[in-house]
């Protein structure tokens, strides 16, 4: 097998070359390191690279397995984790100057599970600094690039998840999700990213943005491969409060149902409203090619969703301006200024701007509900535009007006995350400048498993998903 | 504030006293500009949410919901 095969094995398919010694974990993890040190100085996508720690977990990993105990499908696989979910041992700075020298003594709950199930931690991935923003324009670690035109951004805040997996640095990687930070760069570059339901995946020894939105998850170049990794990490942890206790069904058993039958919505003057022209004719393609899988497509009216972005940009700035309170009077000049300035501003809301919000949450909810009686899904562009060049602070959208990135980049994103959904951003084809565009569905509550099979279902119709950047 | 009324760099540095934020001046003008855009917004939202058709919706504080 030559390298530039293994480099584009999936984890489906490196776990079962792995399992039968077919692979050997140390030669899989070293082709990703040596991979990383070729394409990372462009990219920026990590913070921190483990390598020595790498190799040696994966030296250990193939003499378990060569002596007969293989611990399951990413079992010797290299995973990296974003840089605000802790890592025991190794410096988590949360893409931030003041957590610059943080050694977490624990892990998080989703990184112990990942080592236990036997997953090499490749490294620490770049982001927003403290997952305040949607860039990756990070002023402490450097700007993180998309490896598919490193002149573009990866979007955010997990970009440097988003750009390690899509460059073949690593197999997988986890990312944190509060208004769209799994699903904007799994959409800029090209792969597959899940929010979860809120609850369904520990935030334990996470650093938080926004308590009542924050979510992990993975992010992967398949839907088989983010269920391999959302399996594992999904699941009741009694060290999170909000953790809920909905048993975690069979993700993998429920794969290959097909979809026929399966009922899609579209938001009436939403889903397909308000986007570049290549996004809304790459969404109807897609669109398509489900209902040629037996899907069925009903337009639905959602009369509240108007409001979202005023709403989610007020939750997302109370509750962190609330966590951030104290080093902002104590090392304001240690923030980047676009931070500085949100944390600044989340000070200045009023309390019945932010309860009002919450209120809106419930009527958003609610509609969701209804919408539910009648559909399965729904769906959207993940968002209304392809990658933007690096430091862009204004987006074109439509009819030659900029707009503000900040709002334009929730448009779609940030209404699952305000009604508690679960939401799937998939890979559904490019622009003309051969930019990655992706597609959002939003599921039931703890209904994973139908994002999951739409998306498989999707993807084993499509070859989107097998393209690599010529990096 | 009245939403009638731009948000100022004196607005800024009064709602800076109330939170005890020490902000320095030459950021006021910056935080001025945004904050009239966002809290207009939220203003606008409010207006919405004290509809009578919502007086009964209670906030969602917490996921999942029990």
């Amino acid at each position: 097998m030559t390298r530039t095969d293994v480099l584009n094995l999936t984890i489906r398919e490196a776990a079962a070359q792995i399992e039968r010694s077919a692979l050997s974990p140390v030669e899989l993890t070293d082709a990703m390191l040596q991979r990383i040190a070729r394409v990372d100085k462009t990219l920026n996508a990590y913070i921190t690279v483990c390598g020595e720690q790498a190799r040696e977990v994966a030296l250990a990993a193939e003499k378990m397995i060569r002596a007969g105990y293989h611990l399951g499908p990413l079992h010797g696989i290299p995973i990296a984790i974003k840089d605000n979910i802790y890592t025991r041992g190794v410096r988590t700075t949360a893409g931030s100057k003041i957590l610059g020298d943080f050694v977490p003594q624990e892990d998080a709950t989703v990184t112990a599970r990942l080592k236990r199930a036997g997953a090499v931690i490749i490294g620490k991935t770049n982001l927003h600094e403290f997952a305040w923003g949607g860039t990756t324009d990070n002023p402490h670690y450097g700007t993180c690039r998309n490896p598919w035109n490193p002149e573009r951004f990866p979007a955010g805040s997990s970009g440097g998840s988003g750009a390690a997996v899509a460059a073949r640095t690593c197999l997988g990687a986890l990312g944190t999700d509060t208004g769209g930070s799994i699903r904007l760069p799994s959409s800029v570059n090209g792969i597959v990213g899940i929010r979860p339901t809120i609850g369904r995946v520990s935030n334990h020894n996470v650093v938080p943005l926004a308590w009542t939105m924050d979510t992990v998850s993975p992010m992967a170049r398949t839907v088989e491969d983010c269920v391999l990794m959302f399996e594992i990490i999904a699941g009741h942890d009694p060290l999170d409060d909000h953790s809920a206790q909905a048993p975690v069904p069979d993700y993998r058993g429920e794969l290959g149902r097909g979809l026929r039958g399966l009922r899609i919505g579209l938001i009436r003057d939403y889903s397909l409203s308000h986007v570049q022209r290549a996004v809304g004719d790459t969404i109807r393609a897609a669109l398509t090619t489900l209902e040629s899988l037996g899907v069925e497509i009903e337009e639905i009216a959602m009369p509240s969703i108007q409001g979202n972005i005023s709403a989610q940009l007020t939750i997302e700035s109370c509750e962190p301006s609330t966590y951030h309170q104290e080093w902002l009077r104590t090392r304001p000049a240690d923030y980047g200024e676009d931070v500085r300035t949100l944390l600044e501003l989340g000070e200045m809301y009023l309390a019945t701007h932010y309860l009002q919000a919450q209120r809106y949450r419930s009527v958003l909810r609610k509609e969701f509900v209804e919408g539910f009686k009648r559909v399965d899904v729904f769906v959207t562009p993940t968002l209304p535009f392809t990658a933007t060049p690096c430091g862009a602070t204004k987006v074109m959208i439509e009819n030659n007006r900029e707009e503000d990135m900040l709002s334009a980049i929730m448009q779609f994103t940030g209404v699952p995350s305000l009604a508690g959904l679960p939401a799937l951003s998939v890979p559904v084809g490019f622009d003309a400048d051969g930019l990655p565009v992706g597609m959002q569905v939003i599921g039931r509550a703890f209904d994973e498993a139908t994002l999951f099979r739409l998306g498989h279902a999707y993807q084993q119709a499509t070859d989107w998903h097998t393209r690599a950047p010529s990096l | 504030m009245s939403p009638h009324e731009p948000v100022t760099p004196e607005s800024i540095d009064r709602l800076c006293t109330l939170a005890d934020l020490p902000v320095p001046a030459e950021r006021r003008k910056g935080l001025a500009l945004m904050l009239a855009g966002l809290v207009a917004a939220a203003n606008e939202l409010s207006r919405k949410m004290a509809d009578a058709r919502y007086r009964t919706v209670v906030p969602i504080l917490r996921f999942p919901e029990r």
